[in-house]
């Protein structure tokens, strides 16, 4: 097993003219992971991710992919990993199958367009221009271009901004797949739900820095927010007789007594004391919601802003 | 070398998909050349024929090399084309070469189907020279996308690229001897004429079409010689000004490369002004 990381940053800094749009991260990542970086617009996504893939050069810090230099060893890094652009585009009048023809042949080891065509569901569009696919079309050719060097690393800038949700889903489940075979993939996204499920890893970054950065339940678990449980029941709950729940922080009924809302700090045994209470009560239970803090309000804790706008 | 095939044989099916490339490479220089010919084709002047096709095939460099090599190398830059080819291993030079020889294998059937034509339907005389006079309009045409593609480098936008190109492309296409007869050029317009690059290629066609000359003759031998040093210079200036996205800007100053790639006409222009001196 390799422990050395596939990705190494520290102090990373990018400054464009006047502006400073990465102001010094680190973070690490491991051979297998999924790794997200999760911001808003403007937040340094693309300038980070971009000066891993050999494509920017770095203001200041130092940055270690697959043991290159991405400043010093762009051409070897290159022909070892994917890559999935934000904007890009291909010649209007390119085949499907052409494009991932050319693209193979740039590299010192290639997998066949076949394999890769029927692999992202375009084997019927191969003779397609690019020109006629739709949004979705386009970013399956991105992502089977993205593995036509079978790369042990990918990069992801915003895979699915944009797609329709069903689109998005679909391409979720393709960027699981390549997460099955082992290979250590990097996506940017501004989706919370993205991050949550796809990545082992999320840092979040805001204005060039990374503020909080962890598995998504940890993150979770960082807030200070707390679990929101709803029970329902069949007759009205009496207001007089309700318990102090043990860490729950408020607890309110509905005007008709029959829901109930506990905000609580562990909502497990919060919900374990309630379960209790009720069956002491005879209560008939209808209903039961448990909503954790999500990545959401993690961010909007860290930050004091929205992701999207 | 896989690559250097590849991305050649693609450029050329690109070309052959886009209606203004089949246009601008084969039906407006044919337009002229039948408009003409009708005209001038059939004069006593023996010289009447040869004009035209020299005047069809200058048009055809032209055209080639500013707008098929350097408007199409902006417009693949600003519309993020080459940004995809910037994530792979690869350097500008298959790209640049593609582009070279791509425009010559398009090219190169058309000049041949054009002297045909002169000939068999203009009864124009078979050049005396017709592989050497082949290789001297191959190096223009090459020499001319290498300028093309020199112009694309140092332009940032559309917008300045255009500019630079009608500025070359138009005085080109009038003070070269081209389109009107380089014997009616009188003092600075005939200065000019001599410093226009395109003028070589027009003197040299003419020379060895209707003066029976080979490419080794002295003023053909120079133009060959200038051809292969803008090749070579552009190529050289395209490589290092090469850049991959539109929002990576050129400085300034670093546009005076241009004038570089000129430097050879330059010379043989102000040689050449001396001499008429
Ligand atoms: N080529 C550039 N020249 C100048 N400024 C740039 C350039 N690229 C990015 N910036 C600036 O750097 C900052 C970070 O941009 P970046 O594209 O890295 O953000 P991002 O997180 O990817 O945003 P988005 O979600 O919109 O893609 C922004 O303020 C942006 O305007
Ligand atoms: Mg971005």
């Amino acid at each position: 097993m390799n422990t050395q990381p596939v990705i190494a940053v520290q102090s990373l800094k990018k400054t464009y003219d006047k502006v400073e749009a990465v102001k010094g991260i680190d973070f690490q990542v491991a051979e297998g992971e999924v790794f997200g970086l999760l911001g808003p617009n403007g937040a340094g996504k693309t300038s980070t991710i971009e000066i891993l893939e050999g494509l920017r050069p770095r203001t200041g810090g130092n940055a270690t992919v697959l043991g290159f230099d991405p400043d010093r060893q762009k051409q070897q890094l290159k022909d070892r990993i994917g890559v999935c652009l934000q904007a890009t585009n291909l010649p209007a009048k390119m085949r499907v199958q052409e494009a991932l023809e050319l693209f193979g042949s740039f590299y010192t080891r290639s997998i066949s367009s076949e394999q890769l065509l029927k692999r992202l569901q375009l084997w019927e569009k191969r003779a397609a221009f690019y020109e006629t696919l739709s949004g979705g079309q386009k970013q399956r050719l991105a992502l089977a271009l993205a593995l036509v060097n079978d790369p042990q690393l990918l990069f992801l800038d915003e895979p699915t901004t944009g797609l329709d949700p069903q689109i998005r889903l679909e391409i979720h489940g393709l960027i699981e797949e390549m997460k099955s075979e082992k290979r250590t993939v990097v996506l940017t996204t501004h989706y919370i739900e993205e991050a949550e499920r796809l990545c082992d890893r999320v840092a979040i970054i805001d204005e060039g820095k990374i503020v909080a950065m962890g598995t998504p339940r940890e993150l979770q678990q960082q807030s200070k927010g707390q679990s929101r449980i709803d029970i329902i029941c069949g007759q009205p709950m009496n207001a007089a007789t309700l318990p102090q729940w043990p860490d729950a922080v408020e607890s309110k009924l509905s005007e008709d007594g029959k829901s109930l809302t506990v905000h609580s700090s562990r909502p497990a045994r919060t919900l374990f004391e309630i379960m209790k209470w009720l069956d002491q009560q005879g209560m008939q239970l209808e209903d039961v919601h448990l909503k954790r803090p999500t990545l959401e309000d993690v961010f909007v804790e860290l930050t004091g802003k929205r992701l999207r706008d | 070398m896989k690559q250097y095939l590849a991305i050649i044989a693609m450029d050329i099916k690109l070309a052959l998909r886009l209606r203004a490339v089949i246009f601008f490479n084969y039906l407006f220089p044919l337009f002229f050349f039948f408009g003409f010919a009708t005209f001038l084709g059939r004069s006593d002047r023996i010289g009447g024929m040869v004009y035209v096709v020299t005047m069809s095939i200058t048009f055809g460099v032209l055209g080639s090399g500013f707008f098929g090599a350097g408007i199409r190398a902006i417009q693949e830059r600003e519309l993020g084309i080459l940004r995809r080819y910037k994530v792979t291993p690869i350097t500008p030079l298959p790209l640049l070469v593609g582009s070279m020889v791509t425009g010559w294998i398009i090219f190169i059937p058309y000049i041949v189907l054009m002297l045909l034509m002169a000939h068999f339907i203009y009864q124009m005389p078979m050049p005396a020279h017709m592989f050497q006079l082949l290789v001297f309009i191959s190096l223009g045409l090459i020499a001319f996308r290498s300028l093309g593609l020199v112009i694309a480098s140092v332009a940032n936008t559309m917008q300045e690229g255009t500019i630079l190109v009608q500025l070359c492309y138009f005085p080109m296409i009038f003070l070269s001897g081209a389109t009107i007869p380089e014997e009616v050029f009188k003092g600075v317009i005939k200065i000019l004429h001599n410093f226009m690059p395109a003028t070589y290629l027009v003197r040299g066609m003419r020379n060895m079409m209707l003066h029976g000359q080979g490419l080794l003759e002295k003023e053909n031998l120079a133009a060959a010689g200038v051809m292969i040093l803008t090749i070579l210079g552009g190529g050289l200036i395209s490589m290092k000004l090469f850049r991959w996205e539109k929002e990576e800007k050129i400085r300034g100053r670093a546009k005076l490369w241009v004038l570089v790639v000129l430097l050879p006409f330059i010379v043989l222009g102000a040689l050449q002004w001396l001499h008429n001196k």
